[in-house]
């Protein structure tokens, strides 16, 4: 086959080729972007503004969620270990204004866990309220009750994790009609990313944002 | 090599181990909001192709509404792919479900995906299982897996499809099925999918539309 001849059949076939390849990729349906192809260019909503707070201890109850050694120790979540003694701080002021005082904990794989399990720094005292319940501290207990029958208006909510327990029953609290505080160094997740979520879904999504206010320990007066 | 980062719980365990007593982390000093800007998403998660049993898989699509998702250009842009999904779900014969909240119509559901008129609609907040007959309804058809898609990625598909895992139930999360006014709450809800609690981390597999068979 001369020269000029099998130069022309090789350059047919390889613009044939082509022709077929590009075809092939414009009837197949182009695919859009999920989150997941976007994943490295989303970034973070700018941080809302922390407020101070006055509480009136009448009609506020402070919710101590699950400071207990599954979910609050060094090795899985030194945050919550970190906040401990704020977290204190703040619940002997509240005793100290005569507030009601409420403790929870989730049930484990070794079974459900009582007011004893509550780590030292933050225990509960004879008499105050404990809870068992998974994220939302309202399902399956009497938790809902408890603070309407004393009159209870608004709750303080903080504890871990903040994007489980605490996210979940500060939204439930909101869906229920109460007002919410979340003082940020009162809540902690193992991970910065999980607690900055938690603040701005608390700072930004209808019905709880409406009723919650972001503040942190020092900010609060009673 | 990158080296681990000394944190306060690595101290706290080598005094621990090392002489017995117990080592207390110092407070924190800056708050979340100090240190917002450090934050730093983790990896993405895998995604994992699905083939869907039809007669024990229900599709739930969730609170897709004209004033919800007729607002939400992210949503609404998913409308063909939920589409073809719905299409797919129905000729296999799959249960579907769908949902609202307060006490709207089917007829304010998206019109490309409307229901059928054998297709039942719930009402409720988030949770989907809250306050409603949902599980009932799916455990009186034998359903096992759930495919959960709809709006707000970070409100109604979150927490239904967490407590369906908390339930019992497999859970199917199409990524390209969710959808929220914005990104970052979408990347949240993605990661606490395969994040939240050891049951929703093993209840829970996330995939993509095209990756699904029936």
């Amino acid at each position: 086959m001369p020269v000029i001849q099998r130069l022309f059949l090789a350059t047919t076939t390889m613009l044939l080729a082509a022709l077929v390849s590009f075809l092939a990729l414009a009837t197949e349906p182009a695919r859009a972007q999920n989150i997941v192809d976007q994943w490295a260019s989303v970034k973070a909503p700018p941080p809302p503004e922390l407020k101070a707070v006055t509480v009136d201890p009448k009609t506020t109850a402070l919710l101590v969620l699950d400071l207990f050694k599954q979910p609050c120790n060094v090795e899985r979540n030194p945050r919550c270990v970190q906040s401990l003694a704020a977290v204190k701080k703040l619940i002997d002021e509240a005793r100290g204004a005569g507030m009601l005082v409420v403790y929870t904990a989730y049930p484990t794989a070794s079974g459900k866990p009582t007011a004893k399990d509550i780590l030292p720094e933050v225990a509960p005292r004879e008499g105050e309220a404990f809870f068992v319940g998974f994220l939302n501290k309202y399902i399956g207990t009497d938790l809902e009750k408890t603070l309407k029958d004393k009159g209870i208006q608004t709750v303080i909510v903080v504890g871990t994790f903040a994007h489980g327990a605490v996210l979940a029953t500060a939204g439930a609290s909101a869906e229920l009609g109460f007002k919410v505080i979340v003082p940020v160094d009162g809540m902690s997740s193992p991970t910065l990313y999980a607690e900055q979520y938690t603040v701005w879904h608390l700072a930004n999504v209808p019905i709880v944002s409406s009723r919650t206010t972001l503040t942190k320990i020092d900010m609060m007066k009673f | 090599m990158r080296r681990t980062p000394i944190t306060c719980g690595t101290i706290a365990l080598v005094a621990t181990l090392m002489t017995g007593a117990t080592y207390v982390c110092p407070a924190r000093a800056a708050t979340i909001i100090d240190e917002w800007a450090s934050v730093k998403a983790p990896p993405p998660p895998e995604l994992k192709p699905v083939t869907v049993d039809p007669k024990t898989t229900a599709l739930l699509m969730l609170d897709l509404l004209q004033g919800n998702c007729g607002h939400r250009p992210i949503c609404l842009a998913e409308m063909p792919a939920m589409k073809k999904l719905l299409d797919a779900a129905r000729g296999a014969g799959a249960t579907i479900i769908y949902s609202g909240f307060g006490n709207v119509p089917p007829s304010e559901i998206i019109k490309d995906v409307a229901p059928a008129a054998n297709e039942p609609m719930i009402h409720s907040d988030a949770d989907k299982f809250l306050n409603t007959d949902l599980d009932k309804m799916l455990k009186d058809k034998g359903i096992k897996s759930v495919i959960v898609v709809g709006t707000a990625a970070n409100g109604g598909v979150l927490y239904t499809a967490g407590e369906a895992a908390e339930r019992g139930y497999n859970v199917i999360v199409p990524v390209d099925g969710l959808s929220a006014d914005d990104l970052y709450a979408m990347q949240f809800t993605v990661w606490d999918l395969t994040h939240a609690t050891p049951t929703i981390v093993k209840g829970v597999t996330l995939t993509r539309l095209d990756m699904m068979k029936f």
